[in-house]
């Protein structure tokens, strides 16, 4: 149980986007935003995507977590695969497109299946991937507390979890406490001990007395000693309150739970034909809902019109969490934080509590869309740093959107530079800065301002001419073609393949490879 | 705390403002010459005009001097008097007929923010679906439609008989409205008004049938209001909606995992209410100022219909008050509104 040791599963992947195609449907005709981007991000791991404005990185990000705004945005076609679970299985189903013109589209939404196609996605969201934005000011909204918007983020997800530990504490007796004192008075290293502490305080709701704690195992080696602390300081905490209604909260947010993983697993099963499983579980949510219905008629009215008495344990809890979440982002003075709104916060402190919203339920994915560009260099610093942190603290995946190749230095282990919604080359982040393959991507490591190089003949910045293709009309084949030093003339002509060319390197280029992408005669262009 | 200091400071502006009202109707005072001034403070009793003015302490020579006994007038309330509708001193007339409008106002505005507020929410969420059509018809109409037309429909299709128009018989009302104004409501009823408004006098009396009566009254006027200020904060919260719904922080919602059934309620109506303050306030204070038309189709007794008397019978003082009273009301109402949106968004700086 108390474990610390982490063991990096190399295979398995986080995320996993293939195939992606995002189109934008316009008036003045069809942005081809993303085309065939395939990617995917391991455990533990921080990815990198770069590229210039417009290159269709922000989309890729917003595509992920399925916020693409439609109208007049659409992914067409492709699988993201967070988690093992395909959230894109029912894509085709959910709108049917017919396009006239370039400029008449006709988008047949089906509003049945978006429903449950919504529902399933608030389930994932936040809880299993969760997002930062690139303008903090824009992206909290200025009529609710900081504080108000965290608690919300750490309300909607693991709400069993949450009733769990209340639990614990409230139950909490001597006997237990003197096997997690051993427990933990076994551990040597003082690091590790505390990290422990920390976890299980958080596990027994009880956060606020983690640094207390700490102390007391810091100062004190005697055991009798420790555990009557440690029992007396857990009592002041306990509130008493009644535990039957937690139960029946806890009951209740189980069977949505079970509601949830139901229809995840009707999706999977409609999707492989496989009727039968289909048709039963559907039966079976009919059942649970209408279990749920009839069970907890009277809490469902009590939590709709008493929600602050029903909800009260949670809340306090949900404060209690907000409270450790923000100290965890180094932000001064978290409780005046927690009681303002956004617009009494600089930008670096705002990105702090997206930061700590976006980790209010421990998700294993991390996108984070430019979280540095509206900052300041120092702050910046800082930002990356907490990232870094919690990256390696809790093994979390972190996508990092960027046209800041410093930034990418510091933070990536792996690279994709995306050019025009093509991704041209991917490589561990050594081989982009000393062995970059594709001329785009040179032109882009050129373009960095090098102190060493300040005193030579050549001071003059380099540049990649021209500037990006409008991806409403994109340039045939190879999509750089028009801006390339090497152009040859099957560029123009035909569309280069993502190739590993090393080992773990992959480049989108003639110069290297001759093979040619196939693209899939489909109606959409 | 800091509010309440914002309370203060605001209110205060309303002297300056208040000054210039008095300013303003002081010039109308002036306009009407010394007979019509007079006519108020039963001049009758005196030998001459300039004898009954100089009673009251006006002075026609003395701008200066008239002006500070017209202000002296003006607060405590000793306002001459008015023969039409009613033949009474102007502060009964006002203590009779504007309780009736404040009713008016006050249910005609709580029915259509109960009807604005889910049925915009509702259409704000679906921009360019049919519903939003139907809901952009009905504004638009609402606004083209003039009152007392809307009125005068109302009257024929549910009041009583008009000629040979057929009719529902739901509401008290005929063609002509359905109060005589020779024998007024207020005379003839056998309860006690101590509030003037007839819906609390009969509760207050327990009087059933009188209060039934009362509130059967009050329906199509407050139908018939209620469509015109519908149709204002409808297309307006339809637009905060649109508007706030575009906004980067509903795409954090979505990504923190909000349903999106609490993604419109809590994050993006909250932010569209916003802008419909101020005008729901707006509208509020024209309707307090009486709405004439409207009042006058159907023969309510409210300030707006003392209002055309007063003026159709050139009784300055009448018309000096109610220019008066529609001011403060006015002034008041934006205050509110102000106090209000400063308590909705945690941004506006007091």
């Amino acid at each position: 149980m108390v474990e610390e040791n982490i063991t990096v599963t190399e295979q398995k992947e986080r995320l996993k986007v293939q195939d992606l195609k995002v189109r934008f449907f316009t008036s003045k005709g069809i942005v081809k935003a993303i085309d065939n981007l395939s990617f995917s991000i391991r455990e533990g791991e921080s990815y990198g995507l770069v590229g210039e404005s417009g290159s269709g990185k922000s989309v890729t990000a917003t595509a992920v977590m399925d916020l693409i705004p439609d109208p007049p945005g659409r992914i067409i076609r492709g699988k993201i695969y967070i988690d093992g679970f395909n959230i894109l299985t029912d894509l085709d189903q959910l709108a049917k497109i017919r396009i006239k013109s370039p400029t008449d589209v006709i988008i047949k939404r089906k509003k049945r299946l978006i429903k449950r196609h919504n529902y399933i996605m608030s389930g994932i969201r936040g809880d299993k991937v969760s997002m930062v934005f690139q303008e903090p000011f824009l992206s909290m909204n200025p009529v609710m507390t900081i504080g108000d918007q965290i608690k919300e983020a750490i309300l909607l997800h693991g709400r069993v979890d949450i009733a769990n530990s209340i639990i614990k504490r409230e139950t909490m007796n001597a006997q237990e406490v003197s096997k997690i004192v051993d427990t933990i008075m076994a551990q040597p290293d003082t690091q590790t001990r505390n990290k422990i502490i920390v976890r299980l305080c958080g596990e027994y709701a009880i956060p606020e007395l983690a640094k207390p704690f700490t102390d007391l195992f810091e100062n004190s080696t005697d055991r009798d000693f420790i555990i009557n602390e440690v029992l007396s300081l857990v009592n002041t905490k306990k509130t008493g309150l009644n535990l039957e209604k937690l139960e029946e909260s806890k009951n209740y947010f189980l069977l949505r739970e079970r509601i949830l993983d139901l229809n995840l697993e009707l999706i999977g099963a409609e999707h492989s034909g496989d009727e039968r499983t289909a048709a039963q579980l559907e039966a079976q949510i009919k059942e649970l809902k209408s279990t749920m219905r009839s069970q907890f008629l009277l809490y469902s009215i009590k939590r709709r019109f008493m929600r602050r008495f029903i909800d009260a344990p949670f809340e306090k809890f949900a404060e209690g969490r907000t409270l450790e979440l923000l100290t965890q982002v180094n932000i001064a003075g978290p409780e005046r934080v927690m009681t303002s709104y956004p617009h009494e916060l600089s930008g670096g402190m705002l990105q702090r509590c997206m930061i700590a919203m976006a980790f209010s339920a421990n998700p294993q994915l991390l996108i984070a869309d430019e979280p540095t560009t509206a900052l300041d260099v120092t702050t910046q610093a800082q930002i990356l740093d907490l990232m870094k942190e919690v990256n390696k603290n809790y093994n979390t995946s972190i996508l990092f959107i960027t046209h800041d190749l410093a930034v990418i230095a510091e933070m990536c282990d792996r690279v994709g530079v995306i050019y025009g919604g093509n991704l041209v080359e991917e490589a561990p982040v050594k081989e982009i800065f000393y062995n970059a393959k594709h001329p785009y991507t040179t032109g882009l490591m050129n373009a960095i301002p090098r102190a060493e190089r300040r005193f030579e003949k050549t001071a003059r910045l380099e540049s990649i001419p021209g500037s990006v293709p409008n991806l409403i009309d994109p340039p045939s084949g190879c999509r750089f073609h028009p801006r390339c030093k090497f152009k040859m003339d099957v560029c123009s002509e035909k569309k280069p393949k993502l190739v590993e060319i090393e080992k773990d390197h992959k480049v989108a280029c003639f110069l290297y490879s001759d093979e040619v992408e196939e693209e899939p005669r489909e109606e959409i262009p | 705390m800091e509010l309440k200091y914002f309370i203060i400071r605001r209110a205060l502006v309303i002297i300056p403002t208040l000054m210039g009202l008095t300013i303003l109707t002081f010039l109308l005072l002036w306009a009407y010459g010394p007979n019509l001034v007079a006519a108020g403070f039963e001049s009758e009793k005196y030998h001459n005009v300039a004898a009954a003015l100089a009673a009251q302490g006006f002075n026609f020579s003395d701008p200066i001097g008239t002006y500070f006994s017209y202000l002296a007038h003006l607060f405590t309330g000793n306002w001459g008097t008015i023969n039409q509708p009613i033949s009474a001193k102007t502060l009964t007339a006002v203590e009779i007929f504007f309780p009736n409008t404040i009713q008016l106002a006050i249910a005609a505005t709580i029915v259509s923010v109960i009807i604005a507020i889910p049925l915009g929410t509702y259409i704000g969420a679906r921009p360019n679906s049919p519903a939003d059509q139907a809901g952009r018809i009905f504004s638009l109409s609402g606004y083209a439609l003039p009152a007392f037309w809307l009125a005068y429909v109302l009257i024929i299709l549910f009041g009583k008989k008009v000629g040979v128009v057929p009719y529902l018989n739901i509401f008290p009302y005929d063609g002509n409205g359905s109060l005589n104004v020779s024998s007024p409501i207020f005379n003839n009823f056998h309860v006690s008004t101590p509030t003037h408004i007839l819906l609390i006098d009969a509760l207050i009396a327990g009087d059933i049938p009188l209060f039934e009566s009362a509130f059967m009254h009050l329906i199509l006027p407050v139908a018939t209001l209620t469509y015109g200020i519908l149709a204002g904060i409808l297309r307006f919260i339809r637009a905060g909606m649109v508007d706030a719904s575009n906004q980067e922080f509903v795409k954090t919602a979505r990504a923190k995992g909000v349903p999106e059934k609490t993604v419109i309620k809590k994050h993006i109506r909250k932010n569209a209410l916003l802008p419909t303050v101020t005008v729901l306030g707006l509208l509020v204070s024209s309707l307090l100022g009486g709405v004439v038309t409207v009042e006058y189709v159907f023969d309510y007794l409210g300030i707006g219909y003392l209002a055309v008397y007063t003026a159709e019978a050139t009784q300055v003082w009448g018309i000096l008050v109610l220019t008066f009273i529609f001011g403060i009301i006015l002034m008041i109402t934006n205050l509110i509104v102000d106090v209000i949106y400063a308590f909705l968004d945690p941004r506006i700086r007091y």
